[in-house]
């Protein structure tokens, strides 16, 4: 049926052709309407308990997503403590109060935040830590000394080897940050000192990778497509032949994207990445029927029968192809993450419609070229000496049906190996490693956290069962919040926590009058109480509800971790939570976890099982539709080697190279799974074409190595190549993208045209059995 | 006797003052207000109950006996906070000995902590126990630490504009009054940053006259950059109740003296 209406349009190539181009004028409408979403945040549904858990938290402690700009002095001996950097470290405070976005009076710097320190007659004295620039010296180091001494800045605003300070920007909103950071990178180039100045953070990683990802989207895309144009060229040498696929795939994307833009999705960061995956699959459809056409076109010298024929070869193994590639997208619809569903749902419909476009596109495009155009075009087999790719494959059809066994235990310890390996993968993300370790961000990354405690922010949330307690104020429950933050920095997990027991403490021991020894929890809830009023006596009382309640029945412990690895915040939770058992606290308390360190985590769990899931669900989708497509289970079977194989190898060397699992590696499994198994599909279709008309196997692998061989060859070629310069783009997710369609193509060509001919030497009379008639035929 | 007719005198001698057809000047209207606001009687006493909330709509209460003796009109002031609420810092005192145009003396006991504790007073804006009051609201900013202008008057107040002489260590760029025309009560005072936004105001929301002096009962101040407020009510306003200058000393912290603060 359908491939009657293929036929049929044939006759009507103008109309086929308006009909694209009006459907591509209207998706490109769409357009202007896009809404670019860079949160990762948004990986998890809006109600997800994390999420909620996690804004719930920041808006009852008044906690912001930060900025970190660190300053660094290496040149001066008292490193950023001498007047020439204070001041300049006051005046970018005052400057940065002005951005717009900045919460300026929760900004974290040495002018804005309130020391409590001994002063005359045995007086403890509420002084802002830098209340104007030092003029001398001592005024300097004595800032220097006081930050150290005080739980709120040791650590975090400055650093242990007094060389780098940091001044800690709130913002109103995490999608301000990339703004927000360029604009404090202008006010920066005005201090043109002996300071170094990095700007790091979870937030502005993230919002910059938002940025930078769609430049690089306007990048790679056209990049790709030019290198892959410039291939097909090189082997169909008709400018005008190779335009073809090239359009296909364009108008692949744009309606695709017009479609998700016109449908009220925003184009998130997985969304940027269709035109990416889409390009390679409606350029792979094309190439087969190209290839198919240059080969058959000297036999027939008539683009008409040509097409004709080409067509009635390829309907079949090309529907199939674009449904198992349409199942392993498709399949992620089922995935827990939001734009994850999205993403896939709008890869499948671009299969599809990369599918029609080349059905119909394609012919028509062909028909409406001169015949004459054609005249000394395709492959002319007896008077042109064997090309590289025919010697080539010469090599591997001798190896795969004369050695046969050799391939087949190669293979099985190929996978061997390969299961080892996918042993040792190790899951694991972190936004900021998304960028290119020369990348500023992590550059910034690396050199504060190397000076700091760690710029990666986590919040432990303690909440007493008895509301009326004032649980945070009974001396036993903070001598146990204590105890636990001593276990999380012994573990060389966390940099830095920071909680109300420490504040309690600074402001006993300075009351007492700053002898260390009364650094503890004093003894009495009234103690306490009054140590804490005292504190709010200062300038910023309200530093003290980022750290607890009003009624003192929740808690917050900060922790700095100086890795934003996934893996490491695992291990903190893991670490607090086995503490918090092994040592039950005081007074019965529940308590749970924020920050936006700890969310990744989450939506990563989330990510890596959903991925599994779907990967195996998409698998046996795939096996059944290999089931349906050769009714035999053998051949299914056979199908399923190639890709099973190259599945395999691709994540083994994630394993052995100790690359972690991480986001795009997810979500390139279903990709890796839609193409993988591309390649078998034509090769068993076209092999039990050929052998019903020969009747030999041997006859049979010697056809399958010319035609079929090559379109497979140039297939794998062209997006291999096409996709390398991915590698030296500065997003780290888009090298992953380049390396596996490298791996993609490279070991699912050679999987398949290996393998499956070893397979069918070894057994050719049960392969090509088919279930009706097939015994006489054998 | 003889004290209130003098001060009588004094109020009808000032405002014969416009009546004889001359606004007052700049300097007079500050002088009387700040004695208005700050120096009724020779002494008084108060109980005030602090309610403070914050963006989130917390509250927390704070209930404390305040004394004060003025040792030198529009001069040297000393004051007892003595707290009763919340019940743990019950019996904890603050008192301060303030010095016009000088760092006051302030100091802090807390029985729980068996302390009495000098707290050095360099600054003036520090949180006043972690209300949105700052220390020198409840005590008074010294009128010469700003210059003062008359930015506009209506039938009801002089609307005065008052910039900072030195802006250290200072929230604030300007902040304006507004002196009620008739009794001299400083009613209402908006603050203002660099930036010109508005960060922070104070409200006399109830006045009442107490033994002849205009009296604010209920005060609420707004600190709009962080949406937090709180409220200071009075009850019990007395003065010159007799206080004596020798009780506003380190050694009553300890031992409080009961008749008046109970």
């Amino acid at each position: 049926m359908l491939k009657k209406f293929v036929l049929y349009t044939l006759n009507h190539p103008k109309s086929v052709i308006i009909a694209s181009v009006l459907l591509t004028v209207l998706a490109a409408a769409q357009f202007p309407r896009i809404k670019v979403d860079t949160d990762p945040e948004n990986m998890l549904p809006s109600d997800a308990p994390v999420r909620v858990f996690h804004h719930a938290t920041k808006a009852e402690f008044a906690l912001y997503d930060f900025i970190v700009l660190g300053v660094v002095n290496e040149r001066d001996p008292d490193g950023v403590f001498n007047p020439a950097t204070l001041t300049t470290v006051y005046q970018l405070t005052n400057d940065i109060k002005n951005i717009e976005g900045v919460i300026a009076h929760e900004i974290i710097a040495p002018s804005t935040k309130d020391n409590i320190e001994q002063a005359d007659l045995g007086s403890v004295r509420f002084q802002w830590l830098m209340e104007s620039p030092p003029r001398t010296r001592q005024e300097a180091l004595k800032i220097r000394d006081e930050a150290q001494d005080h739980p709120m800045f040791r650590g975090s605003v400055v650093s242990e080897d007094g060389k780098a300070l940091a001044i800690y920007i709130p913002i109103e909103k995490k999608d301000l940050s990339y703004e927000v950071a360029q604009a404090v990178r202008e006010l920066i180039k005005k201090y043109p000192g002996d300071e170094e100045f990095h700007i790091t953070g979870l937030p502005v990683a993230e919002d910059q990778f938002g940025v930078e990802m769609f430049k690089q989207m306007a990048i790679s895309a056209p990049l790709a497509g030019l290198i892959i144009f410039l291939l097909m060229l090189f082997f169909f040498r008709s400018a005008k032949l190779v335009a073809a696929p090239m359009i296909v795939a364009v108008l692949t994307v744009i309606i695709t994207m017009g479609l998700l833009i016109g449908c009220g999705y925003p184009v998130h960061i997985m969304s940027s990445m269709i035109p990416i995956f889409l390009m390679p699959i409606a350029v792979l459809d094309s190439v087969h029927i190209l290839s198919e056409f240059f080969d058959k076109y000297q036999q027939f010298k008539d683009r008409r029968e040509t097409i004709v024929f080409v067509l009635e070869e390829l309907f079949t193994p090309m529907l199939f192809t674009s449904l198992t590639s349409a199942a392993g997208f498709f399949s992620l619809s089922f995935s827990p993450i939001p734009p994850v569903q999205v993403f896939g749902v709008f890869v499948a419909i671009g299969i599809g419609l990369a599918w029609v476009l080349t059905m119909l596109l394609i012919p028509a495009y062909i028909m409406l070229l001169k015949e004459e155009g054609f005249a000394g075009f395709g492959h002319v087999e007896a008077d042109e000496k064997p090309h590289m790719i025919d010697k080539t494959l010469a090599v591997v059809r001798d190896a795969s049906t004369g050695a046969y066994k050799t391939v087949i235990i190669l293979t099985l310890v190929v996978i061997a190996a390969s299961v080892y390996g996918i042993s040792r993968i190790q899951v694991n993300d972190n936004p900021v490693r998304w960028f290119n370790p020369g990348h500023p961000i992590r550059v910034a990354d690396r050199i504060l956290n190397a000076h700091f405690s760690g710029t990666y922010e986590a919040y432990l949330v303690m909440e007493a069962a008895d509301k009326e307690g004032e649980a945070f104020l009974q001396p036993e429950m903070l001598r146990y919040v204590e105890g636990l933050q001593a276990a999380l920095i012994d573990s060389k997990l966390v940099g830095k926590t920071m909680s109300l027991a420490d504040i309690v403490k600074k402001v006993y021991y300075e009351l007492l009058g700053g002898d260390k020894a009364n650094n503890k929890i004093p003894g009495t809830k009234a103690a306490v109480a009054q140590s804490l009023i005292s504190f709010e006596s200062s300038h910023k009382p309200d530093d003290l509800w980022h750290l607890t309640t009003p009624d003192y029945h929740k808690a917050v412990i900060w922790l700095q971790l100086k890795s934003g690895d996934n893996k490491d915040m695992s291990k903190v939770v893991a670490l607090a939570e086995d503490y918090m058992r092994r040592n039950p606290p005081p007074l019965a308390v529940s308590h749970d976890w924020a920050g936006l360190t700890y969310i990744n985590v989450i939506w990563q769990n989330n990510m890596v099982m959903g991925m599994l899931k779907n990967f195996l669900g998409s698998f046996v989708i795939v096996f059944g539709m290999m089931l349906v497509l050769f009714r035999s289970p053998l051949k299914a079977i056979v199908s399923m080697v190639p890709l099973t194989v190259t599945i395999l190898f691709i994540y083994s060397l994630l394993g052995f190279f100790g690359k972690d699992y991480d986001m795009p590696v997810a979500v390139l499994s279903a990709l890796t799974l839609g193409l993988s198994i591309d390649f078998a599909i034509h090769f068993i279709q076209r092999a039990a074409e050929i052998q019903q008309a020969e009747g030999d196997w041997m006859r049979t692998a010697s056809a399958m190595f010319r035609g079929p061989g090559r379109a497979i060859v140039r297939n794998a070629l062209v997006i291999a190549i096409g996709f390398l310069p991915l590698l030296a783009a500065p997003l780290i997710p888009y090298k992953t993208v380049g390396f596996f369609m490298f791996m993609i193509m490279a070991v699912s060509s050679v999987a398949t045209l290996l393998i499956i001919p070893s397979i069918i030497s070894a057994l050719p009379q049960k392969f090509f059995q088919t279930k009706k008639g097939g015994d006489h035929h054998a | 006797m003889l004290k209130k007719i003098t001060g009588f005198g004094l109020a009808v001698l000032l405002a014969g003052v416009p009546l004889a057809g001359a606004e007052p000047t700049v300097d007079e209207i500050i002088t009387k207000a700040n004695s208005v606001a700050y120096y009724a009687g020779d002494d008084g006493l108060a109980d005030v109950t602090m309610t403070i909330t914050d963006a989130q709509g917390r509250e927390r209460v704070r209930e404390f006996r305040i004394l004060r003796y003025d040792v030198a009109d529009q001069g040297e002031q000393k004051f007892f906070v003595y707290f009763h609420k919340p019940a743990d810092v019950a019996k904890m005192t603050y008192m301060v000995w303030k010095h016009p145009g000088a760092d006051d003396d302030r100091w802090l006991y807390l029985p729980a902590l068996d302390l009495v504790k000098r707290i050095a007073a360099s600054d003036k804006r520090s949180s006043f126990v972690g209300s949105h009051f700052v220390y020198e609201d409840v005590s008074g900013r010294n009128i010469d630490d700003d210059v003062h202008t008359l930015e506009a008057t209506d039938d009801t107040y002089y609307k005065m504009k008052n910039i900072p002489k030195d802006p250290k260590g200072l929230e604030f760029a300007y902040y304006f009054i507004w002196i009620d025309k008739t009794t001299f009560l400083p009613m209402k005072a908006e603050y203002y940053d660099e930036r010109g936004e508005m960060i922070r105001t104070i409200t006399a929301l109830e006045t009442a006259e107490v033994q002849g002096h205009p009296t604010v009962l209920k005060s609420e101040v707004k600190d709009l950059q962080r949406n937090g407020r709180t409220l200071m009510e009075f009850s019990g306003v007395r003065y010159d109740v007799g206080l004596k200058d020798d009780i506003f000393a380190e050694r009553y912290l300890r031992r409080a003296p009961v008749q008046w603060i109970r």
